[in-house]
């Protein structure tokens, strides 16, 4: 009987495709990033060697990242990146998974700082590893060369008078306040005392009437630049936002402070709600690659952790980011600030 | 209500589950999520978790607190500008819809509303553009030797939140008074001019007080919008345009201070329906008279 043979191969025909999509769907691996992380080649390319579908999300603030994972109890994503300074907090939640290193063949490839992971600080606890460091830069400045004369050597600048207005800062309480205790020169911008506190606060009420607006993303400090008076950025994204601006013709330099400059390093982890292990350390283990880890540094700017790149300069003292000592109070601090006449 | 008939006959009650579902999608989907976040205010946090042990602390820290109350009013007083600004702009182009004739009318109206269309972020990015030091505004300003220089007032300040949110907003004004103005019978104007009234006696006493249940929706509306909106002060506000929305924003994504943002969006909610009931009212009162 044609007619049921041929109900029959519809039928197995739409069995299959169900099966598939649902086998599709039940592997495609959530990623959350930063723009700049996830681009779609990578992504592509990651789906054609290892047959494994990626969703990625992108998100603006470490806040957001916070909001996201700690709202879904981590249920909503399997990898995701986070600095040093916040892994911590994740790691204490309880919102992410050790990783088995030994599933990574490309760590031990990485650059001689970033091999031995207990001593990069912060991204291990109590002898298990939770992140794998990727990728890293410095928080400068970027001076207009054409406003700005002779070129800065300290975030100080930022509240020169001469500059009133053109200043472009960026809306975050806990690295303004850090920023900010490394410029009054106090040792550890982390963890200040209540003193320093309020004197921290003082000043970046002066720097505020120095401000023209708070950024939050490098796409609308560049947005911002390019229609107004800006002389002065402070750059939390630093090389990428240097490279951007230069690319539109800016004329603009960028220099870490004396005094230190604040200095993130990100990590691939994986977050507590993980659906397939395995694939989130094959993704991990893909980023780790001198391919990959070269073309980031290309496309965006950053440091990586695999191949040499300019972003490190030996004579440049960096502070690598730590957990704060009471974040509530800082935003709250914060949001004073902006209040403040 | 017909309540007590239909639950006398038993046939019915295929009907009585129509009604429950009826009711149940409004409790289920706003009601309980309105509940469960006015419970979530008399909480508090303590190093990133939320403790269930009812308080009002947060409440005491908003009404106690030197940074909230004042940027609460100023926040209040900015939409309710935007909101007269917005209405003073929209009824004269309103009016102007009602004079034009059959296809005219609704091809100009649909006009007004297509920026409805654009993604509001975009909106505001150009905006932005516009109002910057070196944007059109300033340049077309410097060109017609209005201003000597470029000047810095209309952006990243409360100027720049109010200018945006009235552009942003003013289709919301428009249609409401455009409605109003349509429905009310020509015969009532006509009656007017018969008696010898002038135009502007036949406009000042039956045009103008028959549209204001629309001219007090429009107001509402738009009040109603701009205090809920935290993402123009955000991008166009600068550092001296700090407003109420941008302080519960911070307290969801940099503070993570859930039940204290839960608190202050009750604060913003009182506003927020005594707003609703007061333009409900009003285009009542008047709607009655007709």
């Amino acid at each position: 009987m044609g007619f049921l043979r041929r109900l029959q191969q519809i039928a197995m025909i739409g069995l299959g495709v169900g099966l598939m999509t649902s086998a599709a769907l039940a592997e495609n691996l959530r990623v959350l990033a930063w723009d700049g992380y996830a681009d779609q080649d990578w992504v592509k390319e990651f789906t054609d060697t290892t047959g494994i579908g990626v969703d990625v999300v992108f998100i603006g603030s470490d806040d957001e990242i916070w909001a996201k994972i700690k709202g879904s109890a981590g249920k909503d994503f399997d990898v995701f990146a986070v600095n040093t300074a916040q892994l911590q907090r994740y790691i204490q939640a309880d919102l992410v998974d050790p990783i088995d290193v030994g599933q990574l063949p490309n760590q031990k490839g990485v650059l001689p700082r970033f091999r031995d992971l207990e001593a990069v600080g912060g991204v291990t606890s109590g002898g298990k590893v939770y992140g794998i460091p990727f990728c890293f830069d410095s928080i400068g400045l970027i001076y207009d060369t054409d406003k700005v004369k002779p070129a800065p050597t300290s975030m100080s600048v930022l509240w020169d008078p001469a500059y009133q207005g053109k200043v472009l800062a960026y809306d975050n309480g806990e690295h303004n306040v850090s920023f900010t205790a490394l410029t009054l020169g106090y040792k550890d911008p982390f963890h200040l005392t209540d003193e320093q506190m309020a004197a921290v606060k003082e000043k970046l009420v002066g720097l505020k009437h120095n401000v023209l607006t708070f950024y939050t993303t490098a796409d609308e400090a560049q947005q911002i630049y390019q229609n107004n008076d800006v002389a002065l950025i402070w750059a939390n994204y630093g090389q990428q936002q240097v490279k951007a601006l230069q690319k539109v013709g800016a004329h603009v330099a960028y220099v870490n402070p004396s005094e230190g400059a604040l200095a993130w390093l990100d990590n691939w982890v994986i977050s507590k709600g993980v659906r397939d292990k395995a694939a989130a350390e094959k993704w991990i283990d893909f980023m780790l690659s001198k391919k990959i880890g070269g073309e980031l540094s290309e496309r965006t700017g950053f440091g990586n952790t695999v191949t040499e790149t300019d972003s490190a300069n030996p004579n440049d003292k960096l502070v690598w980011l730590q957990l704060v000592e009471d974040p509530l109070k800082r935003s709250d601090l914060w949001n004073e600030v902006k209040a403040a006449p | 209500m017909t309540g007590t008939g239909s639950a006398r006959a038993p046939t019915r009650w295929p009907r009585r589950l129509v009604t429950l579902l009826a009711f149940a999608m409004p409790v289920i989907f706003i009601l309980v999520p309105l509940a469960i976040f006015l419970g979530y205010s008399f909480f508090s946090v303590d190093h990133g978790e939320i403790d269930y042990t009812l308080t009002v602390a947060n409440y005491v820290r908003f009404l106690s607190d030197p940074i909230f109350l004042p940027v609460f009013w100023n926040t209040c007083v900015l939409c309710l500008s935007v909101a007269i600004i917005c209405v003073l702009l929209a009824y004269p182009a309103a009016y102007f819809l009602t004079t034009l004739k059959g296809r005219w009318r609704y091809m100009l109206l649909m006009l007004l509303m297509v920026p409805l269309l654009m993604s509001y972020v975009i909106k505001i990015y150009a905006i932005r553009s516009i109002l910057g030091l070196n944007g059109f505004l300033n340049k077309a300003l410097v060109s017609l030797g209005i201003l000597q220089e470029p000047s810095s007032l209309f952006v990243f300040n409360m100027n720049a939140i109010l200018l945006t949110l009235t552009l942003l907003l003013i289709p919301f004004a428009i249609l409401p008074i455009f409605l109003t103005l349509e429905r009310i019978p020509p015969i009532l104007r006509q009656a007017s001019d018969d008696l010898g009234a002038s135009a502007a006696q036949t406009f000042m006493r039956v045009t103008l007080p028959l549209s204001l249940p629309g001219v007090a929706s429009a107001a509402s509306f738009v009040f109603v919008l701009a205090i809920g909106d935290f993402l123009t002060p955000q991008m166009v506000g600068g550092v001296s345009g700090f407003t109420f929305g941008r302080v519960l924003y911070s307290q969801f994504g940099t503070a993570y201070n859930w039940p204290f943002g839960a608190a202050l969006s009750v604060a913003l909610a009182a506003v927020v329906v005594t707003a609703i009931l007061l333009g409900e009212r009003f285009g009542r009162n008047r709607g009655a008279s007709v």
